[in-house]
């Protein structure tokens, strides 16, 4: 009896406590979030950092230089796999024992900013200005910047130069000479199919995204500040059609590719072209793709050119030990100096304008693609649903693109279920 | 444990106030005993499932990471939403095509490999067993990567054997009619080893002079199978259905390494909702899920256990 009355205390007492403490509004959220500024001088002590993938492989390297310059400070580099990331970070801020600095999905950024455990970016730290503006505006959360974009990627139109000269056609510049284009690869060219858009499965949004931009359109009503979603609008009903009439008019396979089809299909002359990042480059050419049969082309225009903006951003957590040494380490891999030097050890592409002015950077012609198309590249809304509501948008145009659904009732099922989602705030 | 302290104060006799401490030490022996295992038991198994129970009913996402007591009761409210959300919806009804379809399938093929392997097939039986079972024990990864080359729409083994007779194989894994067939077959392949081998122990307890008095009585081989090797295979059978129940209606692995819940929903199963929710950060919505699934795992074992209990 005592031990069930016990039991039945402490329920009550949990409730209570949980009912007593509600969210209070506007707290960590607020527009104006200002962070302090760093002291001066070089850094010291320990600077924890966490990177993923390759970045994270190679970073110890970069650091080592870094620690040349200020003797005092040790940098601890731990790689993350890309996988469990999400995961690690998740835990680490809620169990408030994150690293100083940590690499971040730009995708990320409106999540973990919501939580509270990101650290604004110290005023004068950088110049906005220095940066691209789609990488930037990966990182500004309502118009507080929560981190500072390290390395960035956009996507390009790769296509097949040897089949486009067959075929006697140049590359694209506007959505008419695009669909002409890929339907020379294929008929004069001679490639099964003229391009490759990926019509299904997770991440599909990606390539519906751009062709929205290019539209006129956007995600929600204001980038800086959202307040609502703008999914049903004429321009994304205008993007999902031109890119249904490529599946319609079998100018693209209608089924999804599995990893590493592309670009052997590519190698082989069997698809003339896709859209993609940096990364293809060197996985195109261990296919077996020679140097002059390559050709890359920035977005084609409708009202605009824009295409997709991904990468990596580096952000300093409230719950770090060394906010100094973590922010001068961040201040420090934003040199132009820095990111030249770490793209000849990583080939991840500058987020720092200025950094595309020397070395291989200012001389590769298929680097000078990329350095135009990142003028203007767009980046998806950081807000903390977004992953949310692309799983929407993947479905959604699925139906589109195999017909299960109109263009109009799709806009409207995107609208509604991303409304209802809401911006996690 | 009843009779210890009748025992107790037997012994004790006069003294009483002895024996009531005596009995107490005793308790807090037992207490002090069985301690390391309560604690571990509370902190790790009992402490996180009520924890995301309690979680269920809040609102709990990870903007409250840091700061997971600022987080409002909301009820049923999750349950109710779970109920009206569409995605929801559609992984239950996967989650239960699968189940309906793919146990009795499973069982149906290990039960009949574990019969031919029994009495049929002599030679080459050692090889057989270990071939069956084979799957069971490989990577769910390397699988994934085989069967997806066998479904390949234009060069997969599948369809290019299905070309010999004339028949146009469809795009298996990305058509909606067929992903979800497809993986159940791979499950069934995967899944079969075990209740082989649980099928076959059964079998070799069933004595083998029921069937020779059955022959002697004039029974074909259907027939002995139907009246003595059902009959007494069916507790063996139960604990088949249950075992095979509780992992096909969590299941997860097949559409997140073949499909990731596509074409368009269609193989997206409950725990594979429930994982995408926890990704989202939306983690009572998430619990909630969780429990719904665990509901379902409760009723349907209820419903073997009554299907199939032996009887008396």
């Amino acid at each position: 009896m005592t031990a069930r009355r016990t039991i039945g205390a402490l329920l009550l007492a949990a409730v209570l406590a949980l009912a007593g403490c509600g969210r209070d509004e506007g707290g960590g959220d607020g527009a104006a979030e200002q962070s302090k500024a760093i002291a001066e001088g070089p850094a010291t002590g320990e600077i924890t950092v966490w990177a993923m993938g390759t970045e994270g492989e190679l970073l110890p390297k970069l650091a080592a230089e870094f620690q040349k310059e200020n003797p005092d400070a040790t940098v601890k580099v731990t790689a993350v796999p890309w996988d469990g990331a999400h995961d690690k970070i998740s835990t680490a801020i809620a169990g408030r024992q994150t690293p100083d600095v940590s690499l971040l999905g730009t995708t990320w950024m409106g999540e973990f900013a919501g939580t509270g455990g990101l650290d604004p970016v110290p005023a004068d730290l950088v110049t906005p200005g220095d940066f691209f503006e789609g990488p930037w505006n990966t990182v500004a959360v309502k118009g507080t910047p929560y981190g500072v974009p390290w390395y960035t990627d956009t996507r390009v139109l790769y296509y097949r130069k040897d089949l486009a000269d067959k075929a006697g056609v140049q590359a694209p510049t506007t959505w008419e000479e695009l669909k002409t284009f890929v339907k020379a690869l294929q008929d004069k060219g001679g490639a099964k199919y003229g391009i490759y858009l990926q019509p299904a499965g997770r991440g599909n949004w990606q390539t519906l995204a751009p062709f929205v931009w290019q539209a006129g359109g956007d995600m929600v009503n204001d980038p800086a500040n959202p307040t609502e979603y703008t999914l049903d609008t004429p321009q994304w009903s205008e993007a999902l059609d031109f890119q249904k009439s490529f599946y319609d008019e079998k100018l693209s396979q209608a089924t999804a590719l599995q990893p590493g089809e592309i670009e052997s299909k590519f190698a082989k002359g069997e698809l003339g072209s896709f859209v993609s990042g940096p990364w293809h480059v060197g996985l195109v050419k261990d296919q077996g793709v020679k140097d002059e049969q390559l050709g890359l082309a920035v977005m084609p225009k409708k009202q605009t050119g824009t295409s997709f903006v991904g990468g990596g951003n580096l952000a300093v957590f409230k719950d770090a030990k060394n906010r100094d040494g973590a922010w001068k380490f961040v201040q420090w891999l934003s040199r132009p100096e820095t990111q030249q030097n770490w793209y000849d050890t990583s080939k991840d592409l500058p987020a720092i304008k200025a950094a595309w002015e020397g070395g291989a950077l200012a001389s590769d012609p298929l680097l000078k693609v990329f350095n135009t198309q990142l003028e203007d590249a767009k980046a998806p809304p950081a807000v903390a649903t977004w992953e949310q509501v692309a799983q929407v948008i993947d479905t959604e145009s699925e139906k589109v693109f195999k017909g299960a659904s109109s263009t109009a009732d799709a806009t409207k099922a995107i609208q509604s279920q991303a409304s209802s989602i809401g911006l996690g705030t | 444990m009843a009779a210890a302290p009748t025992q107790v104060r037997q012994r004790g006799g006069g003294a009483r106030s002895g024996s009531a401490t005596m009995r107490r030490r005793q308790t807090l022996a037992a207490w002090g005993f069985a301690l390391p295992f309560m604690v571990l038991f509370l902190v790790f198994m009992a402490g996180p499932v009520l924890a995301s129970l309690g979680m269920s009913f809040t609102d709990f996402t990870s903007r409250d990471l840091r700061n997971p007591l600022a987080i409002n009761l909301v009820g049923l409210e999750n349950y109710t939403k779970l109920l009206s959300d569409e995605r929801f919806l559609r992984s239950a009804f996967n989650t239960l095509y699968f189940v309906v379809v793919g146990i009795p399938l499973t069982m149906g093929i290990a039960l009949a490999v574990a019969v031919a392997l029994n009495s049929g097939i002599e030679r080459f039986r050692t090889m057989f067993r270990v071939g069956f079972y084979t799957p069971v024990v490989t990577s769910i990864v390397a699988v994934a990567v085989v069967w997806r080359f066998l479904l390949q729409p234009d060069s997969g083994l599948l369809n290019t054997v299905l070309g010999w007779v004339g028949i146009d194989g469809p795009n298996w894994l990305q058509s909606t009619t067929w992903a979800m067939p497809s993986l159940i077959a791979m499950a069934a392949w995967r899944n079969m080893g075990t209740l082989m081998v649980i099928f076959l122990a059964g079998l070799q307890t069933i004595p083998r002079d029921l069937y020779e008095a059955a022959m002697v009585d004039g029974a074909g081989a259907w027939r002995r199978f139907r009246s003595i090797t059902l009959p007494l295979l069916r507790p063996t059978l139960l604990l088949g259905a249950v075992l095979m129940g509780v992992g096909y209606l969590q299941f997860f692995e097949e559409p997140f390494v073949m499909t990731k819940g596509g074409p368009l929903d269609h193989t997206l199963s409950v725990a594979y909702f429930t994982y995408n929710q926890f990704g989202f950060g939306n983690y009572s919505y998430a619990a909630a899920a969780s429990y719904l699934l665990f509901l379902a795992i409760v009723v349907v074992t209820l419903v073997q256990f009554r299907l199939l209990r032996p009887r008396t």
